[in-house]
């Protein structure tokens, strides 16, 4: 569901599904989770293969957060579609979450 | 048969075989997805989650069994019903097959009106057995007096206060919505959405309303009449909670004065409200900058006032409401759903619009998540 890419400073995970939704939500945090706990604990997770994301995998996906919070981590975000992006601000996601166009502005 | 419990993933490296069924169970009104590989079935569970896997035993590289192995293993696959589809008749082969935990082994000289009827009579036979769960847990439920929405609608003198709520394929899920009134002055008006779906969100949600109901009622006794106060005070309380503070909710908390028809508002990331401004006739979005319940300490929640005049509207919505089943898959569109609204507010009848037509049986068949709406109304 999800494919890893080394990054300098972070690990960049890509959700590999069209619908991020509940069927997904748990696996999802349980493969960070795993991430996390073998010592990633910088994630950037990448949205460029997701067209639908529903509130339980952002759920999902927040927790994953918190989860990295409390080991000095962080989650950050790139690639939304216009939807999701537009969804990630009227929730205020957006302030939970770094959120990046794409992955080369991480460095701008 | 309804629109669920339709799709059946069929797997056969024999292309003739595939063609063959999937055309007898399409004409049944099934929606067949085929595999000529395990690789390929798998490919298609990643991507979509039928009600029935078909599958033979006798294939290249992977065969059956170990496909079977792989499905039970995925904790996403495991459950969906497995009837192995076979040309091998050896009895202790047979054993080895329904010993893996599948539902039936059907042979492939079966004549192909009989293995349509099985098929139908596993789906209709899970159908019946997945209706029955409900209606127990609904039953249990009533019995406990167990309510995410409230049984009667509040009446306040100058307003029309009503609300609406639509479950998701019969299932109760994560909203939830409830009025408060404090001394006949002020009217508190909650509504919320779990992060979830269906049953798992269902049941925290009476958790959370736990918490608001106590913090608006102790909030109030100390004096406390600030939403953002309260909203923090109950933000405080989730973030450590050892269960909820991992489920996290939306929450939209407003306050009516009676009197002055100023209405306090304060929300923990949920949608922007609709107001629709009778003197100007037209809707404007209001917004709340607070985060959900049970991210972090400071939700950073502030308080927005709106001066409800005579003939204006209110209108506020859980997520539902802005997802739908579009031809390209499903969507979140916020703007659509203000351009909907904008059309049916400020009219004399605009809650039985919303009422027969954003939320007709024809348009509910669009939501993908269950959905609430309270309406305020000054008169």
């Amino acid at each position: 569901m999800i494919e890893t890419l080394s990054r300098s400073g972070y690990l960049l995970v890509k959700i590999k599904i069209k619908e991020a939704n509940l069927d997904v939500s748990d696996q999802f945090k349980t493969e960070l989770i795993n991430l996390i706990d073998q010592g990633e604990t910088n994630l950037m997770v990448s949205f460029s293969d997701v067209a639908y994301v529903d509130s339980s995998f952002l759920g999902a996906l927040v927790s994953v957060l918190k989860y990295a919070m409390a080991k000095q981590g962080s989650v950050s975000v790139v690639d939304l579609n216009k939807d999701i992006k537009n969804l990630f601000t009227l929730i205020r996601m957006n302030k939970v979450f770094k959120v990046y166009n794409t992955e080369q502005d991480v460095f701008a | 048969m309804s629109d669920k419990f339709k799709k059946i993933l069929l797997l056969d490296d024999e292309g003739f075989i595939l063609q063959v069924i999937s055309k007898a169970l399409g004409r049944e009104g099934f929606e067949c997805m085929v595999a000529s590989s395990v690789v390929q079935a798998i490919d298609i569970l990643q991507q979509e989650t039928p009600d029935i896997i078909l599958s033979d035993y006798q294939m290249p590289i992977i065969n059956g069994f170990d496909f079977r192995k792989i499905v039970l293993r995925d904790k996403r696959w495991r459950t969906i019903p497995f009837v192995f589809f076979t040309s091998v008749n050896d009895p202790e082969h047979i054993q080895t097959g329904l010993d893996m935990q599948v539902v039936d082994y059907i042979h492939k000289d079966t004549p192909i009106p009989m293995v349509v009827s099985k098929i139908n009579n596993i789906i209709g036979t899970i159908k019946r057995q997945h209706e029955k769960s409900i209606q127990e847990i609904r039953t249990a439920a009533e019995a406990l007096n167990l309510r995410s929405v409230p049984a009667q609608i509040p009446v306040i003198e100058g307003y029309n206060l009503r609300f609406l709520y639509q479950s998701f394929e019969d299932c109760p899920g994560g909203d939830f919505i409830d009025f408060i009134q404090i001394d006949g002055k002020y009217t508190f008006a909650v509504l919320g959405d779990v992060m979830g779906k269906k049953w798992g969100a269902w049941f925290f949600s009476f958790n959370f309303l736990s918490y608001i109901r106590s913090a608006i009622r102790l909030c109030v006794f100390d004096g406390d009449f600030s939403t953002a106060s309260i909203l923090q005070k109950i933000n405080r309380v989730i973030v450590p909670d050892p269960v909820l503070g991992d489920v996290l909710s939306t929450l939209s908390l407003l306050m009516i004065e009676h009197e002055t028809g100023k209405v306090h508002y304060s929300g923990a990331g949920d949608l922007p409200l609709v107001w629709y401004k009778a003197v100007q006739n037209e809707c404007f979005s209001v917004e709340s900058s607070g985060l959900l319940l049970g991210v972090l300490p400071d939700g950073q929640y502030d308080e927005k006032i709106i001066n409800l005049q005579t003939g204006d509207q209110l209108i506020v919505v859980s997520d539902g409401l802005i997802d739908s089943e579009t031809p390209d898959g499903k969507k979140s569109d916020y703007d659509l759903f203000f351009k909907k609204m904008n059309t049916v507010l400020g009219k004399k009848e605009s809650f039985d619009l919303i009422k027969n037509v954003t939320f007709s049986t024809e348009n509910s068949k669009e939501f993908v998540d269950d959905c609430s709406l309270i309406f305020i109304e000054r008169k």
